[in-house]
């Protein structure tokens, strides 16, 4: 009869504490343990540190709720930026999606998800009071509601539309449509609607 | 169409396997469970990106590894096209891919580049089975032919899962998003349910002139049984106004059952014999002649809309017919380009058919 001995206390609690991450299962889990046990103290230092960085030194702005180190966020302080035009998204890593294009200059609110039953979120758990609070008090113009084109992220714009058309000029949604260098006849058939619905005057 | 080359690489028993079917009847012989059915779910994946003899697809990866993949070249109307499915199984979840020409796209831009029409003695269910599977069998041909009709039942599903969360979540409810919920559902059950329609008027006739040719004068009659009350003519705004009227009135039993029971979720594909539900009246006998009947429609239907034979996929079923019955078979399809039949043995040979062994995963052409 063999016995295999236990892993050591520290890598089953590590173990643990990286299964609780997303998209992290146990397999995964024990190589990034014995990963981190091969490589050097200070790299396992740099990491932890990191680590906790992000929690002491990261919170979220208080305007409009993206990731910041100071508060209220650089978005919100850059006075360049138009406040008429505000962008509502779901979630931060969207906010930095439209950032990377550049081609938007105005603020930003982040709901912080979507409307969606099925996981318990409906209005209440997102910042759409926050958000009706900004639009009417703010000298908004226009809002650009950048959902999601799926079930939930429709059914949050439409939402939100209803909510905000007393209180704003303008409400508008995203237009979604093909991704530059692809090939019309390679576009499916709701992509190419979509881009007929969002087609502009040239 | 059809297919010039497919490889399957750790798919259910099998490692790695590839072949080079032939136009026509291509015929893969072998005993029971060497890995007939799993050859012809692969080529299913291909058309449909999903497999019709699970809903747990990560069933599909080969026991031991992490990744399974099918890939094929096929002839299709428009030119040569490369297509590919791959499943990997993770520890939690299972995530697929699909390919055309090398580049990963989204599901319903895969759909309907290559067609399959499969048919396999479990779809027997399909006629004496529960409604879901009759609308299962109506949403993947129609899948197939429109692309479009995969997009709006989609957003209607996803929707209906909202919808009964909500339901379900009790009052006090928020109108707005019942409204929202609501309007989305109306929209996109319009279109399904006068897409579902037409296609059975179309499938009728078919199905009805195949039948006779198998029974001595039984009439098979398909009907659409409509949750909102389509009736023949209707166009999508009418199905709209129809589908808010039903809304309106089932709201109070909605909310007192907790759940969604307005709307194209709870239609049902009728079948009747000489005016009698086949599904309660008729022996096994004439569910199987129903079936068959209802197979060759779909493919009539298909290869009519499209202007293009899908491909066929027998599994075991010819092996039920005997040699003139078999021939019969083929013929009321009116003509297929390629089909891939399997059995454990074949009583006769079939004139100008490439047979195949498959032997413990490996198949081989048969000289
Ligand atoms: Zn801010």
């Amino acid at each position: 009869m063999t016995r295999s001995e236990p892993p050591a206390e520290p890598v089953v609690a590590l173990i643990n504490e990286f299964t609780k991450l997303p998209t992290i299962g146990p397999k995964t889990a024990a190589r990034l343990v014995f990963h981190i046990l091969n490589r050097p103290r200070n790299e396992a230092q740099s990491l932890s540190e990191a680590i906790l960085a992000v929690k002491d030194r990261v919170g979220f702005c208080s305007v409009c709720a993206s990731i910041t180190e100071s508060d209220p966020c650089a978005f919100c302080r850059d006075e360049r930026r138009d406040a008429t035009l505000l962008c509502v998204v779901a979630d931060a890593k969207d906010l930095y999606a439209i950032e990377r294009s550049g081609a938007f200059h105005g603020r930003y609110h982040v709901l912080g998800g979507v409307i969606s039953p099925m996981d318990g979120i409906g209005p209440g758990q997102l910042r759409v009071r926050e958000l009706v609070e900004r639009v009417g008090s703010e000298a908004t113009h226009e809002v650009i509601i950048a959902t999601n084109p799926n079930a939930e992220g429709e059914a949050t714009a439409l939402y939100l539309s209803r909510l905000l058309a007393p209180l704003v000029a303008t409400v508008s949604r995203l237009a979604y449509g093909l991704p530059i260098g692809s090939d019309l006849d390679y576009a499916d058939e709701a992509t190419l609607a979509r881009a007929l619905e969002g087609r502009r005057l040239m | 169409m059809r297919i010039t080359r497919i490889t399957l690489a750790n798919c259910r028993n099998y490692g790695e396997a590839t072949i080079e079917p032939q136009a026509g009847l291509n015929v893969f012989l072998g005993r029971n469970a060497q890995g007939k059915s799993n050859l012809l779910e692969a080529i299913g994946l291909l058309g449909t990106g999903k497999s019709f003899r699970t809903s747990r697809e990560a069933e599909i990866v080969r026991e031991g590894y992490g990744l399974a993949a099918v890939s094929a070249d096929a002839v299709v109307r428009s030119g040569n096209v490369t297509l590919g499915f791959t499943i990997a199984r993770g520890e939690r979840t299972t995530r697929k891919t699909l390919t055309i020409n090398g580049r990963a796209v989204r599901y319903a831009h895969f759909l309907g580049k290559l067609r399959v029409v499969s048919f396999a003695p479990a779809d027997l269910a399909v006629i004496v089975g529960a409604p879901g599977l009759r609308r299962a069998f109506l949403n993947l041909a129609l899948a197939q032919e429109q692309p479009n009709y995969y997009t709006a039942l989609a957003m209607y599903a996803r929707t209906l899962r909202q919808k009964n969360a909500l339901l379900r979540s009790g009052p006090p409810y928020d109108e707005e998003l019942f409204a929202i919920y609501d309007r989305t559902m109306v929209e996109r059950g319009a279109r399904m349910t006068l897409a579902r329609a037409q296609y059975v008027q179309t499938l009728g006739p078919h199905a009805r002139a195949e039948h006779l040719r198998w029974s001595a004068g039984e009439e098979l009659v398909l009907g659409y049984n409509s949750a909102i009350g389509y009736e023949i003519g209707d166009d999508e705004a009418m199905l709209r106004e129809r589908f808010e009227r039903a809304l309106e009135t089932g709201r109070t039993r909605e909310r007192a059952r907790g759940a969604a029971l307005v709307g194209p979720h709870r239609d049902d594909l009728t079948l009747a014999l000489d005016g009698r539900s086949l599904a309660e009246y008729g022996s096994q006998g004439q569910h199987r002649t129903a079936l068959l009947a209802l197979k060759v429609a779909e493919y009539r239907a298909m290869a009519a809309a499209t202007g293009e034979a899908p491909l066929l996929l027998l599994d075991d079923v010819l092996s039920e017919l005997d040699p003139d019955r078999a021939a019969r078979f083929l013929d009321g399809l009116g003509g297929f380009e390629q089909a891939f039949v399997t059995a454990t043995h074949l009583e006769h040979a079939l004139p100008g058919a490439t047979a195949f062994s498959i032997e413990g995963a490996r198949i081989a052409r048969v000289a």
